[in-house]
């Protein structure tokens, strides 16, 4: 076996990573910051983050890994369901945190003027801010790995 | 290549087809969770409410929806009619004259609060303000004034502003200037009013003046902001530029006060004008102040039509008949309520804290906080506590019975400098400008109670013929109001029961003919005339002695002539000689009997532990008592430090404010539910079942409830009822507001939208008049029926405890029996409609500041017979089959998770079968799902549908809870069966409305179709895809390797 060459597939799997990843780091912002959200974690989300991420960075490893006849028949499937896989679970990330938000974002940003008045505190607002900053990246990672997912992952060998 | 490249566009679809997927498969699960919501933003229908018209049991009172809408406007303008107070009027300021001019002043005299339409304005088309009304009403307005006020101060304009959601920009309604309608939570608060000295500034031509024509009445209007939320804090005022007065915010600003003089000094007569749902403080414009008006009337908080009826009392075309549901006093600290108001922090707070050793949330971090006005962050909420020190002494029982004790009792301490603000000893007449009922009628008349029947079976009546006599040459409309003086014992100071010396009891309102007489008759259940014992009795008690009872304008006219009945005179200190007499009913022994039990059940103690001494284990509260107004005075307990660490309770003290009232058992296995036959309709339930909750068809109805449904229901009871599997019973949505329904009727045939929520809480209560609080309710019933909407939060019942609660304007008044009265009316108009008309806010709710999670400490008797007695007429005496608890805790334990206010007096003594909402339910570690399941709530508000489950969270947990599952109850008997017993009042509440008329049908809308079109599409477009792909990689490995 021998390393193939990076083609522009992986570098968009990766973007995508990186991407999925600050997604992540903004959600545990999120969770972790004062104001309306904080504590406020969703089920699973952390994992269906992770595991994102995890198989992008399988496909990635698999992509660099030169195999032939059957075998690289299997690393190409198994290598084009975790490029399939890493956009769901980003999918499944941002709707289960649209879920878990949309109660407290439109308690945050649609209650009746005296109540919205009271509820729309810097710290409120800014963990609004922040929940809707994570789903905006979490709808980006998503759409990157769905073009990653168009890509091969190892370039085409010369003819 | 080709192959290779087509393999990866195959992918890339799958991978496009299996986000879709995801996306439309868990949104149509978030969807069916926020259908109401989705629904009310989209304006769609997800549910179809099919009538059969030939069977249904409630019909409306009106055959036509332009009948409907009269009806509404009638009796907006009886309300405004009714319920403006003449407080003061000297000089024949009013009514206006006929040939008189008036000139507006003051921004709200253009734009009454509110100014905009929303929960408490309806905002129909034919709007009447009060300009409009006055112009209508044939009252000449100084144009000038208008025009400087309208198009130069004022500038009602419209502005963009960005939608906080969305960015966009919407169209405001905006002003140059105007007061400010939100005080907010405890802070500063602007009071905005144009000196005139920036008139000419604003572009007011220099000789405007000269406009004023000689004759000419000054009509002078000041407003005051509230909502929820909000709650003003004492001494928070600053001027129109920012600047702190230190006044107080209800107290007129120099500003406000030189738009009174610009009157005085323009005008030849000026008349102000009150408009606000929280009394102000008036002594600057009032008799002997500084700038002093001729005439002063109140007119609450108007809605779309209530203008027209106030116009009709300021012009004359009406007799004024309203009075006030509230007293006015000269400076706001002389209030004792006022001494511990807002409320601070435990000075332990923090040892409530968790730092992951609470059971039901291990490893979890949770911490102890101010509550906040709407919830707060996810703590416990328990950090802030204030303590009700003034017992029973609210309002004008307060100063009305210390000025009785100053003549009668001069060793009570009456005269004592406690709580005198305006000198070196307490001085009724220099404390109080106006009190509670008092109100000027312009024809003269007496009324004068004829006999009083006094029934003392448990569900007697008090009956007083009072005989109403026209003085005037006019027919007229005239207010009777009946008074109650019980006796005060040596038992009485003894055991700490205390007694107002003057009790408001019931009114009612009568035409007489110009010069004659006619008599009413006032009732009202012999209950109230009891006193609740929390020391020795612990039940009602009716002491031994004489009960005086009058009829009077007002709560002081009453009290005088209960001293002249005593025998007194001004001689003896009285202000004034009596203007009525006093009817004498004498009970011979102390009665601690009659009322000892209620519908069955034994009266007793229940609530001890919100008295913050239980806790403390000491005499750390001494609560004001008329033996000794000098030495239980109250002090600011706000200053004192309490230690929840120190109690001798400090574990169960802790527990309670963690909101562990009830921990789930885990020793009796629960019964599952099965279908018996049995269905929520009219071919099963007949109708000796719907008139009788104990009949046993509805424990078999509830049986049939599963246990993950029956706990679910109720936990999660959301804005909109669900449907219960094996029941079958119709969804029911709920609906705002106080002020009517806020959904509105779209006309089919002429595209006319009518919005029925046209009431003002504040005049029918300045009304004083039941009869027109049924009248209300039975439009406010009737509009339900039009609009197919059978439950909402229609009234506010909430003890008016001080005179800063942000939301005084949704309730009635600070006399719990004024509050009951109308209560009584409106709940049982809608009653008779077949409308759940819940009131808000169950439980002391008397302030918004810290309202999610503040301790709320008193004794037991204040705990019965101040804002309990203000919903038992509605709960209790009439129909009412739904309420919605306070925020707050009584004590330490939330109102919603009382068992001692919910299933033992609510249900068990008041007799109550409807429905028991929470408030807002936004901190699952405040509100605790198994202890409101145990206290009898029947439906938490989530605010969420489709939804009553404890399995919808991941790992099949409750999506809220997490530690409550179908398996975690399961061995919970007790707290099931509480489950079901909960939904059964439910249902029997549901079955005994308009509910019972209706089925409801579930139809897709254009949103659930696109939903399911999607998932479906995008799962066939993806597994095509995903197998193109598998096929396109196969083969094009066989073709490489051909090569």
């Amino acid at each position: 076996m021998k390393e193939k060459k990076m083609s522009a597939g992986v570098w968009v799997a990766v973007c995508t990573a990186i991407l999925a990843v600050i997604s992540l780091i903004v959600y545990s912002m999120n969770v972790s910051s004062a104001g309306y959200f904080q504590n406020a974690s969703v089920n699973n989300l952390v994992l269906y983050g992770i595991l994102a991420v995890a198989a992008l960075v399988v496909a990635i490893v698999l992509s660099r890994v030169k195999v032939s006849g059957a075998a690289g028949k299997v690393v190409s499937l198994v290598t084009g369901c975790l490029q399939i896989a890493a956009p769901a679970l980003l999918a499944l990330c941002l709707i289960n945190l649209v879920s878990g938000r949309v109660e407290g974002l439109g308690f945050i940003y649609f209650s009746n003027a005296d109540v919205a008045l009271e509820v729309q505190t810097a710290e409120n607002m800014s963990s609004a801010t922040t929940a809707i900053t994570s789903m905006v990246c979490f709808g980006v990672s998503m759409l990157a790995g769905i073009v990653a997912a168009f890509f091969n992952l190892n370039k085409a060998e010369a003819k | 290549m080709r192959t290779r490249k087509l393999a990866g566009v195959m992918r890339g679809i799958c991978a496009i087809m299996a986000c879709l997927y995801v996306l439309a498969t868990v949104g149509t699960t978030i969807a069916n969770g926020y259908r109401n919501a989705i629904d009310d933003f989209l304006g769609t229908e997800s549910f179809v409410t099919l009538t059969d018209e030939n069977t249904k049991r409630f019909k409306s009172d009106y055959s036509t929806i332009q009948e409907m809408a009269e009806a509404a406007k009638n009796i907006a303008i009886r309300e405004g009619e009714e319920g403006t107070v003449i407080m003061k009027n000297d000089n024949a300021a009013l009514p206006l004259a006929q040939d008189g001019e008036v000139a507006l002043f003051g921004l709200a005299a253009y734009a009454p609060y509110p100014y905009t339409s929303g929960d408490l304005k309806a905002g129909n088309d034919d709007a009447v303000d009060l300009v409009a009304a006055l112009e209508e009403a044939g009252v000449a307005v100084n144009q000038t004034i208008k025009s400087l006020y309208m198009e130069k101060i004022l500038n009602k304009h419209i502005e963009q502003l960005p939608n906080a959601w969305t960015g966009e920009l919407v169209d405001t309604v905006a002003y140059d200037n105007i007061y400010v309608t939100s005080p907010g939570d405890f802070v500063d608060y602007t009071i905005v009013e144009v000196a005139p000295d920036r008139f000419e500034e604003l572009g007011a031509p220099a000789d405007w003046k000269e406009s004023i024509k000689a004759g000419t009445t000054g009509i002078v209007v000041f407003a005051r902001g509230a909502g929820e939320g909000n709650t003003y804090r004492p001494g928070s005022a600053l001027d129109s530029q920012g600047n702190p007065t230190g006044k107080d915010p209800l107290a007129l600003s120099d500003e406000e006060l030189a738009v009174v003089d610009l009157a005085r000094e323009t005008c030849d007569k000026v008349v102000v004008l009150i408009n606000s749902g929280n009394t102000m403080v008036i002594g600057d414009i009032a008799k002997g102040g500084e700038h002093e008006v001729d005439a002063i009337a109140y007119i609450g908080v108007l809605n779309d039509y209530q203008a027209t009826g106030i116009v009709n009392v300021l012009s004359g075309k009406a007799n004024a008949t309203g009075a006030l549901p509230d007293t006015y006093v000269v400076d706001n600290a002389s209030i004792p309520a006022v001494v511990n108001f807002g409320g601070d922090y435990y000075a332990d707070y923090e040892v409530v804290s968790s730092s992951g050793t609470d059971p039901r949330y291990p490893g979890v971090e949770i911490g102890n906080g101010m509550a906040s006005s709407f919830g707060g962050a996810d703590t416990y909420n328990g950090g802030s506590y204030i303590v009700e020190a003034e017992g029973i002494y609210v309002g004008y029982k307060y100063f009305e019975t210390r000025y009785f004790d100053s003549i009668v009792n001069p060793d009570s301490a009456a005269a004592s400098a406690k709580g005198a603000t305006q000198g070196d000893s307490w001085d009724y007449n220099k404390e109080v400008l106006y009190t509670f009922g008092h109100g000027l009628s312009y024809l003269p008349y007496t009324q004068t109670v004829k006999s009083v029947n006094v029934d003392l079976s448990e569900n007697g009546e008090t009956t007083a013929v009072v005989e109403i006599t026209n003085l005037s040459d006019q027919d007229g409309y005239f207010l009777a109001q009946l008074y109650v003086q019980q006796p005060y014992t040596a038992y009485d100071r003894e055991n700490k029961v205390e007694k107002s010396a003057v009790t408001f009891l019931n009114s009612k309102k009568a035409n007489v003919a110009a010069g004659q007489s006619a008599e009413v008759t006032i009732s009202v259940p012999s209950k109230y005339l009891a006193s609740y014992d929390y020391t020795n009795a612990k039940t009602y008690i009716l002491d031994d002695g004489d009960y005086y009872f009058t009829a009077a304008a007002g709560a002081h006219e009453a009290v005088n002539n209960f001293l002249a009945a005593q025998g007194k005179t001004v001689a003896d200190g009285m202000d004034a000689e009596a203007v009525g007499t006093a009817v004498t009913w004498n009970l011979a022994s102390l009665d601690n009997t009659t009322f000892a039990t209620a519908n069955g059940v034994k009266v007793t103690n229940v609530a001890e532990d919100a008295d913050l001494n239980y806790w403390t284990g000491t005499d750390t509260v001494t609560y004001l008592s008329r033996s000794d107004w000098d030495a239980t005075w109250p002090i600011n307990y706000n200053e004192v430090e309490i230690y929840v660490a120190n109690s001798p309770r400090a574990d169960e003290w802790i527990a309670e404010l963690r909101g562990q009232t009830y921990t789930i058992q885990n020793n009796a296995p629960a019964t599952e539910g099965e279908y018996k036959g049995l269905r929520f309709d009219k071919d099963t339930l007949t109708q000796a079942q719907l008139d009788n909750v104990n009949d046993p068809v509805w424990d078999e109805l509830v049986s049939e409830i599963t246990i993950d449904e029956a706990v679910g229901a109720v936990i999660h009871g959301g804005s909109r009822t669900d449907v219960l599997t094996n029941v079958d019973n119709p969804v029911v949505l709920q609906n705002e507001g106080v002020s009517g329904f806020t959904t509105g009727y779209n006309d089919p045939e002429t595209g006319r939208t009518y919005k029925f929520n046209i009431h003002s809480q504040t005049l029918i209560a300045s009304s004083f008049n039941p009869d027109l609080a049924y009248d209300w309710g039975r439009v406010e019933g009737n509009s339900g029926l039009w609009i197919q909407r059978y439950h909402l939060w229609g009234t506010g019942l909430t003890q008016r405890r001080t005179p800063y609660n942000g939301r005084n304007y949704e309730y009635i008044s600070e006399d719990p029996m004024l509050t009951n009265r109308i209560g009584y009316g409106i709940l049982q108009g809608c009653a008779d409609m077949g409308i759940l008309n819940g009131p808000k806010h169950m439980g002391f709710n008397d302030q918004e500041h810290n309202r999610g999670g503040i301790s709320a400490y008193m004794n037991e008797q204040k705990f019965r017979e101040t804002d309990l007695r203000g919903f038992q007429g509605g709960m209790s005496d009439a129909d009412g089959r739904a309420v919605m608890i306070a925020f707050n805790r009584i004590g330490a334990t939330n109102a919603a998770h009382h068992v001692g206010m919910l299933s033992k007096i609510l249900r068990d003594e008041w007799g109550f079968t409807g429905l028991i909402s929470t408030d807002m339910m936004n901190n699952k570690y405040y509100f605790n799902a198994e202890s409101m399941v145990m206290s009898g709530i029947t439906q938490v508000a989530d605010f969420a549908s489709g939804d009553n489950h404890i399995n919808q969270g991941d790992g099949g947990v409750d999506k809220t809870w997490g530690y409550i599952s179908p398996a975690s109850v399961a061995n919970d008997a007790a707290l099931v069966e509480h489950a079901r017993e909960n939904l059964k009042y439910q249902l029997y509440a549901f079955a005994n409305s308009a509910v019972m008329d209706v089925t409801t049908q579930r139809v897709a809308v254009w949103w659930d179709t696109a939903l399911t079109t999607t998932t479906t599409v995008s799962l066939v477009l993806g597994c095509i895809a995903g197998l193109a792909w598998i096929c396109l990689t196969l083969v094009g490995g066989k073709k490489k390797e051909g090569k």
